[in-house]
């Protein structure tokens, strides 16, 4: 969910001049899509395949100690302290230089994010919450980091902290990630008996804590209002914006809600330097990033990555390419379940970065990479995906409520062929009914695999339904209008 | 013709004639007053409402019964208080008076007649399915 | 909880939302307003405060954008989407109940873009809506049709009515006065929002996600409240319908008639349904001094009390000293030869709890002239000091909208909640709007907000008077910069009633002394009835305790049915009169029965707690042979012989204005002085209290049958049944 929630803001926001190039061009249908291609970026052209030196998760896949000695051992809190007393200012100026872009989804640059924390203090207190309700369906980066890295994520939660003066983070975590709830309050506890937390942090003077959320099995409390409904005991349904969380969020305090990764990158960022992690990927889409591959490849993973490496080269050299060979390929969906899919034409060269996948008709959410191969029936799939945002819907508001359940019920019925060519169109403009209509960005995560699946197999689309016609006679949707 | 008739004598006759037979000059002027008119006849029947029966060939076919209604009705008669039995004599279905006319049937299941009501306070009314609008307080009785 | 200081405070007050500055002079005087911002509604300038939404500043010019969520008086939920504009350099469109205007902001309303949001946003809600419209109550003045109508499409693409078919949701049962069709519901969430903010139950909420959400009570109970009614009126769409008046008739088929409640002390204005001479429903009428648009339960749903129990015709005890109808001349005759007959200081006449103020001047004419001056009102008024001279004593000085920008409330001896349920939800409003405080002397009840309990003991009272209470309450009301003591007139027939009075007199106007506003008034005493003002302005002795001691030998009943007035206190022999609307408690020992006109049967001024005149207007006319009462009682000055000398309802009203021109200043209200009088006459009666502060009405269940309309009406008496069985279920 987390994916998606962030891409509300850019566009609700542009009056606050980020993202600027894409403000410009604000009448035209679909701005952010093509932000990239607007003007030739410089720098780096492509990612290239990361050293073991440059990567920041170095416990990935849990095969040293993830506590406290063996996070220590890895780099981890050294020099926190330091860096603490460098000061907010530092931290954020490090945050930008770098050029980290929110990894839940949305691509909000970090540095500024924080930055708007920075507006005189009214009194009340400052809170970091953390989103590890990491719910989207193919994303498993971040429970791999509170599984085997806790120590990331919690030191990351102080130097946040710092950055935006918070007094507390919370960590919302997903209530099925029982686990990696475990191991992340084992690593606090320890983190506190050390001194690294508490009320001198890190013997910085720093008063800082960090609390641990388990959610109850919502993807909706990914959306950052939501989840802080969640955390305040309410229904986690999102909250209206304006006013933005920086303004009156957790319990009516300024509050910045950040995706788990990127907490986690930002004290190696800051200790390696920003210009050290702007050195990766292309100019706005820098950085390393963990992707995660499943479906038809044949060795699923999650692999920290550079930014802007080809989609092609991450799947061959990760994942053991695709079962049967990269011919064999059908599609894929590059960032997560609400994101559009993108066919086999385009996957043959897309750099797997924000703009580049904005460039082509998708977008690079959470990194979660779904390979779907030829013995895909690709509109059973998304007709799946579109059956789990219809259960996730909140029901707050009405086209996300009524409309994707709406989808769904035309789109179950197209994987039998069971409607009538009109439908595609009408279909088509249901989603664009939804998307953008609603309170958060639940109703776009759901609008967009639609529009992917027609944008791209229309033809299949209709040969099901002229199928179904020849063996049962004409649909009764052909009584459409 | 005699002479009488040329000076119309015999209408002067008739005329005493009929107001001896009704009773006078002023139970005929009453008669006229109650029906509009004056016929001298023979009395036919009487029926048990009291309306009474005559007959008089002198008059032309369609005048030649009529009735005279019981002296209660007052001005309040109609042709609905004849009953069914001297209907058929009066409207010239039958020339036998009920009384001389043996034939008729008589069963046990004959309703007795009823004269119309319409326009009377005795009249037909259908109850109301209608529920009153207000439902009227009503006072507790304090002693039996 | 809903009250928090800092959130809510941002997203609830928005300058617009309150009532119209006119209503409440102390609304304005906050901060300094800041300055305006020029935006532009349809290329149509308009200059609002910043924090204004887009909806408000599109009002202002008189561009109407359709909603359902959003209500001026209830917090912004924006989930209903059907208010989405088109914002200049905004791709996407944006909710404009909740958006802020920005400066040099461009709104398209009638663009391409906004109307294609419309219409989608409404092809989702018909979706799922049964368009059961011919069936349905709303029909006709329901907001899904009417905005479909206006901003929908003309047809319909939804095939999958002939595959899976629509949503249905099980009905909820929340008490006699509420019926739930809960598939028609389109989750606008006004009635959650109503009840946990205005009505301050929580009882409602939503519970699943998605198509499963169902708007709802949690758990099989109630929604039992003193203003659960107002929902009903909130509800957009046919969901939450009026249970009594359920399949009664269709909006357009109603005449409606503007008129006042009488059924509790604030009058309410109210607007009155009626079909083929028969009330059929009330409706609130938006009046922001008063009732703002909400309106009580009782007021609402008490009228088809107005059709049993009714007197219809004059009636007379026979020899076995049974009441019989009889004739208006006979009664007349009857009633003119007793109160002929009855020597000058033994006539008494006793208006009651739903009197107006005209047949009340027409009756104390008529007894006067008769050589009597025995008028009295069954609720009890100490006369002692100042008594009912000084207009201020018996007034909510405070005025009700006023209380609402009020820093401490002092309630001694009321339960608002159910004396004058609206006065309540303007506490409440202060309570979590302006983090008002609030303090009681009394029971322990529930008034819906948290309450500061100083006790029940009388002499709290006295401590704070006298400056001698060491209770926290004390150093608030001393900071307080706009204190309001309300008392219960409840409290003043007991012994001690004088004292208490003078007490709070002294403790309000040490107070008000004391206040940098000099405007301000603090001291209120909230009375129990609609009519108890007028008497009092006209005249009446408060109270029948010291004329029953007199032994009359006539006593005539205005409406008095609160059984102040028995059998066993008159002497053997005496005659009582009764003129009224109802058969009660009065009825039951007349002699004589004069049937009157109800509220709703009458052009009629009453008065209401606050000293504000307002009239009634003829709905419906009175049944049977029942008669205006000015009238019943003009004829009978004919017939005995005193001819009163008014003929038309104008003379009258000129009479009324000769005693008071208060009395006919229609909808406004008069500011009261000699504050410092009363005080000062009421020194004297200082003395010192031991007793208990009581209430009457202290559950729900007490609330509903108050008065002879709403003991005759069957709706209350489910709503009673309805509170009880609450009681006895686990939730």
């Amino acid at each position: 969910m987390a994916g998606v929630l962030a891409r509300v803001i850019q566009r609700t926001k542009p009056q606050l001049g980020i993202v600027g190039p894409l403000v410009a061009k604000g009448n035209s249908n679909v701005p952010v899509r093509y932000q990239g291609t607007q003007k030739q970026p410089e720098g780096k052209q492509r990612g290239s395949p990361l050293n073991d030196s440059d990567r920041i998760f170095t416990n990935l896949y849990g095969r040293h100690d993830w506590r406290l000695k063996g996070a220590m051992s890895r780099g981890d809190w050294y020099k926190t302290k330091e860096i603490l007393l460098k000061g907010s200012d530092w931290i954020v100026n490090e945050m930008k230089t770098s050029g980290l872009r929110g990894r839940g989804g949305a691509g909000f640059p970090t540095g500024m994010k924080w930055s708007f924390m920075k507006k005189p203090s009214d009194g009340r207190p400052h809170y970091l919450v953390v989103n590890a309700d990491e719910g989207e369906p193919g994303t498993c980066k971040d429970r791999e980091i509170m599984r085997h890295d806790p120590h990331k994520l919690v030191e990351g939660c102080l130097i946040a902290g710092r950055a935006i003066n918070a007094i507390a983070a919370y960590i919302y975590i997903r209530g099925e990630f029982y686990n990696e709830a475990s191991n992340l309050q084992v690593a606090i506890a320890e983190a506190y008996q050390a001194g690294l937390l508490g009320k001198d942090a890190c013997g910085s003077g720093y008063a800082f804590d960090v609390y641990v959320h388990r959610g109850a099995g919502a993807y909706i409390c990914g959306e950052e209002t939501a989840l802080i409904e969640s955390i305040e005991g309410k229904q986690g349904k999102p909250r209206l914006k304006p006013p933005f969380p920086a303004d009156i969020g957790l319990f009516g305090c300024p509050t910045t809600v950040n995706n788990v990764e990127t907490i986690s990158v930002a004290p190696t960022i800051c200790r390696r330097g920003g210009a050290w992690f702007a050195s990766f990927g292309r100019v706005r889409n820098q950085g390393t990033k963990l992707y995660n591959i499943s479906g038809h490849v044949n060795t699923p993973c999650t692999v920290e990555e550079e930014m802007s490496i080809p989609l092609k080269e991450l799947i061959e050299r990760h994942a053991g390419g695709v079962i049967g060979g990269w011919d064999n390929l059908l599609a894929i969906i590059p960032g997560g379940s609400s994101t559009p899919l993108i066919p086999k034409s385009v996957c043959d060269t897309v750099l797997m970065d924000f703009d580049a996948l904005v460039a082509a008709q998708s977008a690079f959410g959470t990194a979660a990479i779904i390979v779907m191969d030829k013995s895909t029936d690709i509109v059973k799939a998304i007709a799946r995906l579109i059956m789990f945002y219809k259960h996730e819907s909140c029901g707050q508001c009405t086209p996300c409520r009524e409309g994707v359940g709406w989808m769904n019920k035309i789109i179950y019925r197209m994987v039998d062929g069971n409607a009538s060519p009109k439908e595609i169109d009408m279909l088509w403009e249901i989603s664009k009914q939804i998307e953008g209509h609603t309170i958060c960005a639940l109703g776009d995560g759901a609008a967009w695999p639609v529009q992917g699946l027609i944008r791209h197999f229309r033809p299949e689309l209709e040969r099901r339904m002229a199928q179904y016609a020849a063996t049962h006679g004409p649909s009764k949707a052909e009584r459409l209008y | 013709m005699s002479l009488g008739k040329i000076f119309a004598l015999d209408k002067v006759a008739t005329f005493f004639n009929i107001i001896r037979q009704n009773g006078g000059i002023r139970a005929s002027l009453y008669k006229l007053y109650r029906q509009d008119e004056l016929k001298d006849g023979t009395l036919v029947g009487e029926d048990k409402y009291g309306n009474k029966y005559f007959e008089n060939p002198r008059f032309f076919y369609g005048r030649n019964r009529w009735v005279e209604y019981n002296d209660k009705a007052y001005l309040n008669y109609d042709g609905s208080q004849v009953p069914a039995e001297w209907f058929g004599w009066l409207h010239y279905k039958t020339d036998l008076p009920p009384h001389k006319d043996p034939s008729r049937p008589k069963y046990k299941w004959m309703a007795d007649f009823t004269e119309n009501m319409s326009g009377t306070t005795g009249q037909y009314v259908p109850y109301s399915t209608t529920r009153a609008k207000v439902e009227p307080w009503v006072p507790k009785s304090k002693s039996s | 909880m809903l009250r928090q200081p800092l959130s809510r405070a941002l997203t609830l007050s928005s300058p617009v939302r309150a009532a119209p500055l006119a209503a409440r002079p102390y609304a304005a005087q906050a901060p300094p307003p800041p300055e305006k911002v020029e935006v532009f509604i349809d290329d149509k300038p308009v200059h609002v405060l910043p924090g204004t939404t887009i909806l408000q500043a599109a009002a202002l010019v008189g561009v109407e954008i359709p909603r359902f969520c959003y209500h001026e008086r209830l917090a912004v939920a924006g989930n209903c989407r059907m208010c989405l504009v088109e914002i200049e350099r905004s791709p996407k469109p944006a909710a404009a109940c909740a958006m802020p205007v920005m400066k040099g902001m461009r709104v398209k309303t009638n663009s391409d873009l906004t109307k294609k949001a419309r219409e989608g946003v409404m092809e989702f809600l018909l979706v799922n809506h049964p368009l059961d419209c011919p069936i349905c109550d709303q029909g006709g003045e329901c907001d899904l049709q009417d905005q479909s109508m206006a901003f929908g499409s003309d047809r319909s693409r939804f095939t999958d009515i002939h595959f899976s078919g629509k949503r249905a949701v099980e009905d909820k049962d929340v008490g006699p006065l509420i019926k739930t069709i809960m598939t028609r519901c389109i989750h606008c969430t006004r009635c959650i929002r109503f009840a946990s903010e205005v009505a301050g139950v929580d009882d409602f909420g939503t519970t699943g996600r998605g198509s499963d959400m169902q708007v709802g009570t949690y758990v099989e109970k109630m929604f039992l409240s003193e203003l659960s009614g107002n929902i009903i009126d909130l509800c957009p769409v046919g969901a939450l319908t009026s249970k009594p008046y359920s399949f009664a008739a269709r909006p357009w088929e109603t005449r409606r008639i503007d008129s006042v409640d009488v059924l509790d002390p604030l009058g309410s204005n109210i607007v009155i349904a009626t079909r083929t001479n028969e009330v059929l429903r009330i409706l609130p009428r938006t009046n922001e001094e008063i009732n703002e648009e909400w309106l009580s339960d009782k007021s609402r749903f008490a009228c088809d009390g107005l059709k049993r129990q009714r007197l219809v015709t004059p009636m007379m005890t026979d020899s076995r000293g049974n009441l019989t109808p009889v004739e208006w001349e006979d009664a007349m005759v009857a009633a003119a030869r007793a109160l002929r007959d009855c020597p000058p200081g033994k006539l008494l006449a006793v208006a009651g709890d739903l009197a107006d103020a005209e047949s009340l001047v027409a009756l104390k004419d008529l007894v006067n002239r008769l050589g009597s001056d025995s008028t009295c009102t069954e609720q009890y008024f100490p006369l002692d000091g100042a008594g009912i001279d000084l207009r201020s004593s018996y007034l909510c000085n405070t005025k009700i909208a006023n209380v609402e920008d009020a820093d401490f409330v002092l309630l001694i001896g009321t339960n608002t909640r159910f004396e004058a349920p609206l006065l309540n939800a303007r506490i409440r409003k202060a309570f979590i709007h302006k983090d008002t405080d609030v303090a009681l002397i009394g029971p322990k009840v529930d008034l819906t907000y948290e309450y500061i309990h100083v006790g029940d003991s009388a002499s709290a009272v006295k401590d704070l008077a006298t400056g001698s209470s060491s209770h926290e309450v004390m150093k608030r009301l001393e900071a307080a910069k706009r204190p309001v003591v309300i008392l219960g007139a409840d409290q003043l027939k007991t012994p001690e009633g004088a004292a208490i009075l003078a007490y709070t007199q002294e403790l309000a106007l040490r107070l008000q002394d004391k206040l940098e506003d000099k405007k301000w008034k603090v001291l209120n005493v909230l009375q129990r009835t609609a009519s108890q003002v007028a008497a009092l302005d006209i005249g009446y002795q408060p109270g029948v305790g010291a004329a029953l001691q007199a032994g009359p030998q006539v006593v005539y009943l205005l409406g008095a049915d609160s059984g102040v007035v028995s059998r066993d206190q008159l002497p053997k022999g005496a005659t009582v009169i009764y003129q009224g609307h109802h058969g009660d408690a009065g009825a039951a020992i007349a002699d004589i029965v004069l049937p009157g006109a109800a509220y709703t049967e009458k052009r009629a001024t009453y008065v209401n707690a606050e000293g504000r005149a307002q009239q009634t207007l003829v709905a419906v006319t009175p049944p049977g042979k029942a008669r205006e009462d000015w009238k019943i009682i003009r004829a009978l000055s004919e017939v005995v012989g005193q001819r009163l000398p008014y003929d038309t309802l104008d003379e009258v009203r000129d009479r009324l204005s000769e005693i008071s021109p208060a009395l006919v200043t229609y909808g406004d209200v008069q500011d009261n002085n000699y504050f410092a009088q009363a005080r000062s006459l009421a020194q004297s009666l200082q003395k010192p209290v031991s007793g208990k502060v009581d209430v009457q009405l202290k559950k729900l269940e007490d609330f509903f049958m108050t008065d002879p309309i709403s003991r005759a009406s069957p709706t209350m008496a489910k709503c009673v049944q309805a509170v009880i069985k609450q009681k006895s279920s686990k939730y």
